[in-house]
């Protein structure tokens, strides 16, 4: 497992370095002045030249790439060009927000999306699986800062049920004020979650060892969770680790609609405000995440099937 | 004209959503503490709380004015529209040279610095001041001080005001602004980059605490020198999203919000419950479209009349449902210097006339219609009036093959001289010189290689003359007479027409009937004091 875990860090590595160039490159491109935006739109171009050689932003690109770099291999992202605080201190608030937000809703999609994706497969054609199917269809179709509001107003501003924005304060205030974000980005997640343990299991289903455990008497229940189940979870896995990747990098408009702390609304205002310094810093973040998810889901393949380890 | 998929959902479920509220909810006006005032803005996070600082945005400026006192204070709820409408502030007093060129206060005695600083003293003026003329140092809002030659304090309580050309008007100039604030210097060089998120002032409240989760806190200051603000806390929380702010308010936590400036967003808040109150200021902003005389058909001013003429600005101002008003000249009609239609010869009045447009697009050659490239900003403001602007356009027969882009693209392609019709949303203070200066004077014309200023027309070049008749109104010493000579200029502009005032644009609070601000809100900044806001109804 070691060895494993090296190996696949090592492998992030010029996974990494691309990322990083093609962000240092995509920020330089696109336009947009940062210092337009902090000095506003009456800005002298001598004020706009001042600020630029304060900020860095007038040094020849190679040096402001090979500063980049350092920057991120000794963690030091400097400060925001905007509102001057440190990078890592405004990641370091909001990540949290953001990774809870993400785990909430993905293990809501999997306590009920994988139990509903069983039922559908077992009552085939029936009502659970005509059920799933509509279910489905209504989770991808509805778009999340939609349901959202629509969830804010119902259970938060009629029925009083949960708070209207924010991010709590304290862990119960932080769950509390987590609870309806994460219910939100859980409903994609369990129509994406459901529909795939149905067509896993449907497909496991079918093979011959699962036949021989039907005809050995084994109980219905050991014969789909024991014996089925268990080999159709390698897809799952899979589109467990996807999922929770788009819902890291996709909760923006879930933490705007719910006034939420986030890295992704924090992202958002850093493009909007052409913030060099804190978009790189929350984009080498995100990069971060999707090497250790990564790597969490190929430790699971090797817990799930040990074959693959070997 | 690019409207993705997302913008037009985003769009959609917010209209649904506000226009779906009178049958789950009405506004709760519910009951809550009498200490704290809450006010929700239209923000992601504060900046920064230095008013000096580069960056400060409109949010920011809501918290720095209540934290901050200036040498002279408007009016509660209204622009100084003339010298002698301006009174005492941190400075109890002042006078004017003749030639309105030296400007000395006197210091109110005894104001304090919160959290124990001290008393204020002229050095914190001079301090305050200095770092916007020194052209070494990065301040935000640099061009109101470019006037300043010097300042000087003779002793502790009078600071003395060089300026380089008179102005009758220095105090709205350079005093009005939110950037005219006064630092405490001795919490300034001892915070150093701190106090933009621990700011010193000597205003009605004191800075308490701030956090992405619940917002800032500031607390009256009970040593402020009118005396302690009427509500001991004001809360300001940060919810940039539209959605999310108006169901806030909707529910009763919020008692105020920053408005959203688009049509049918005052008429849907209207209908959830008559009892909201909405404070607007009169101009507001003024949105502007500026012809770049130096492309194609646009150098013909027969096809700029025919654009005029087009344009139905009380048909534009009117969608906006009270908050906007149509303009006549490039200076908003509340201000001092502004052209009114009864004072203007009849050519000049631009009534909406689309066939006239059209007899002077066939006199100008082109009887088949015209296309004009343009862009414009996707904020919501900007996109509305340019989208009505292109529809009004298209029944002449003038076709603007129109871009949306976003909003830093948008102002620095502007600066690169990419534009053809810029429309352009400016905030002023009542100095009519000023939207002259910025945008239609020859030293601020645009480049294409960013060098050049916000004159995105080539006024002044294309069309010389404009900048001899500026710097003999900047010159005037006397008030009445400089503005005389701007309503010159007016008329000279509305002649040559390289930038047409569209409309003015309120910026509105929807405040809840238990908070009472204690003055109307007739003009003014988009910011305004909240010592006097009391809750009148637990």
């Amino acid at each position: 497992m070691p060895s494993l875990i090296a190996s696949k860090l090592l492998d992030a590595i010029p996974t990494l370095w691309l990322v990083l160039t093609l962000v240092f490159v995509a920020l330089r491109i696109l336009p947009g002045d940062p210092a337009l935006v902090a000095l506003g739109d009456f800005a002298t171009p001598e004020q706009l030249a001042l600020f630029r050689e304060q900020a860095g932003l007038d040094a020849p690109l190679w040096q402001q790439y090979f500063a980049f770099l350092w920057d991120v291999v000794t963690f030091d992202f400097g400060n925001s060009l905007i509102t001057k605080e440190s990078v890592a201190g405004v990641i370091g608030y909001n990540l949290p927000f953001t990774v809870a937000l993400a785990i909430g809703a993905t293990a809501i999609g999997v306590i009920i999306g994988v139990p509903f994706g069983v039922l559908a497969a077992v009552r085939k054609n029936k009502a659970p699986d005509q059920g799933m199917r509509v279910f489905s269809l209504v989770g991808y179709a509805i778009p999340d800062f939609y349901l959202g509001a629509v969830l804010l107003i119902v259970f938060a501003l009629n029925l009083k049920l949960f708070p209207i924005n924010g991010g709590g304060e304290g862990f119960w205030g932080q769950l509390y004020h987590l609870a309806l974000p994460a219910i939100t980005l859980a409903v994609l997640k369990i129509a994406f979650l459901g529909r795939l343990t149905r067509t896993a299991l449907l497909e496991v289903l079918s093979k011959d060892y699962v036949r021989t455990a039907k005809a050995k008497g084994a109980p219905p229940k050991t014969v789909i969770y024991k014996h089925a189940l268990r080999n159709a979870l390698l897809p799952i896995v899979t589109g467990l680790g996807l999922s929770l990747l788009a819902t890291l990098s996709g909760a923006v408009a879930v933490e705007l609609v719910f006034n939420r702390p986030g890295l992704g609304s924090t992202l958002i205002k850093a493009i909007a405000e052409r913030d060099y310094t804190l978009i790189q810093g929350a984009v080498v973040v995100f990069a971060l995440m999707v090497v250790v998810v990564n790597l969490l889901v190929d430790v699971l393949y090797t817990i799930i099937d040990p074959r693959l380890g070997s | 004209m690019n409207i993705t998929r997302r913008n037009l959902l985003a769009t959609s479920a917010a209209g649904i959503v506000v226009a779906s509220l009178p049958a789950g909810a009405s506004v709760a006006f519910a009951q809550k503490a009498n200490d704290t005032i809450t006010f929700a803005v239209a923000a992601r996070s504060s900046n920064s709380l230095n008013p000096q600082e580069v960056g400060l945005s409109g949010a920011d400026n809501w918290a720095v004015y209540q934290i901050f006192d200036r040498l002279v204070n408007l009016p509660a709820g209204q622009w100084a529209k003339e010298p002698q409408d301006y009174l005492p502030g941190l400075a109890e007093s002042w006078t004017v040279s003749e030639d309105a060129r030296t400007w000395t206060y006197k210091l109110r005695k005894g104001v304090k610095f919160h959290k124990e600083y001290g008393e204020l003293t002229s050095d914190d003026v001079v301090f305050s001041f200095r770092r916007h003329i020194d052209p070494k140092t990065v301040t935000n809002s640099k061009t109101f001080y470019t006037n300043i030659d010097s300042v000087e304090a003779p002793d502790a309580a009078t600071v003395v005001f060089m300026l380089k050309s008179p102005d009758p008007l220095f105090n709205t100039s350079c005093h009005s602004h939110v950037s005219a604030s006064i630092l405490c210097k001795k919490a300034f060089e001892e915070k150093g980059a701190d106090f933009s998120k621990d700011p010193i002032g000597s205003g009605a409240y004191q800075f308490e605490s701030l956090d992405s989760s619940q917002g800032m806190l500031l607390t009256a200051f009970p040593q402020y020198f009118d005396g302690p603000a009427n509500t001991e806390k004001v809360r300001i929380r940060y919810i940039s999203d539209t959605t999310a702010r108006t169901l806030a308010f909707a529910s009763g936590d919020i008692d105020m919000i920053e408005g959203v400036r688009s049509p049918g967003w005052m008429d849907t808040m209207r209908g959830q419950s008559s009892e909201t109150i909405f404070d607007a200021t009169a101009p507001g902003s003024l949105n502007s479209l500026a012809i770049n005389l130096t492309r194609g058909p646009l150098k013909d001013v027969r096809v700029r009349k025919a654009i005029r003429y087009a344009i139905d600005a009380t048909a534009i101002a009117g969608a906006f449902g009270g908050i906007a008003a149509p303009m006549i000249g490039v200076v908003a009609s509340q201000f001092p210097g502004a052209v009114r239609a009864e004072d203007l010869p009849e050519d000049l009045r631009y009534a909406y006339d689309p066939e006239k447009a059209t007899a002077l697009l066939a006199e100008a050659g082109f009887a088949g219609g015209l296309t004009i490239p343009c862009y414009v900003s996707q904020r919501e403001d900007y996109a509305s009036i340019m989208l009505m602007i292109q529809e009004q356009l298209r029944a002449v027969n003038i076709n603007l093959d129109l871009k949306m882009i976003d909003h830093a693209t948008f102002h620095s392609d502007n600066r690169l001289d990419k534009n053809t019709l810029a429309l352009w949303s400016s905030s002023y203070s009542p100095v009519p010189t000023q939207i002259i200066s910025d945008q239609l004077a020859r030293s601020f014309e645009v480049k294409s290689d960013g060098t050049g200023g916000t004159n995105f027309a080539h006024y002044g070049t294309a069309i010389p003359g404009i900048d001899d008749m500026l710097n003999t109104t900047l010159a005037e010493p006397d008030f009445d007479k400089r503005m005389a000579l701007v309503q010159g200029m007016e008329k000279q502009i509305l002649a040559d027409l390289p930038l047409l005032g569209i409309v003015t644009l309120s910026y509105v609070v929807a405040r809840n009937p238990r908070v009472d601000i204690g003055f109307k809100v007739e003009s003014g900044p988009a910011y305004w004091p909240l010592r006097h806001a009391k809750i009148v109804q637990a």
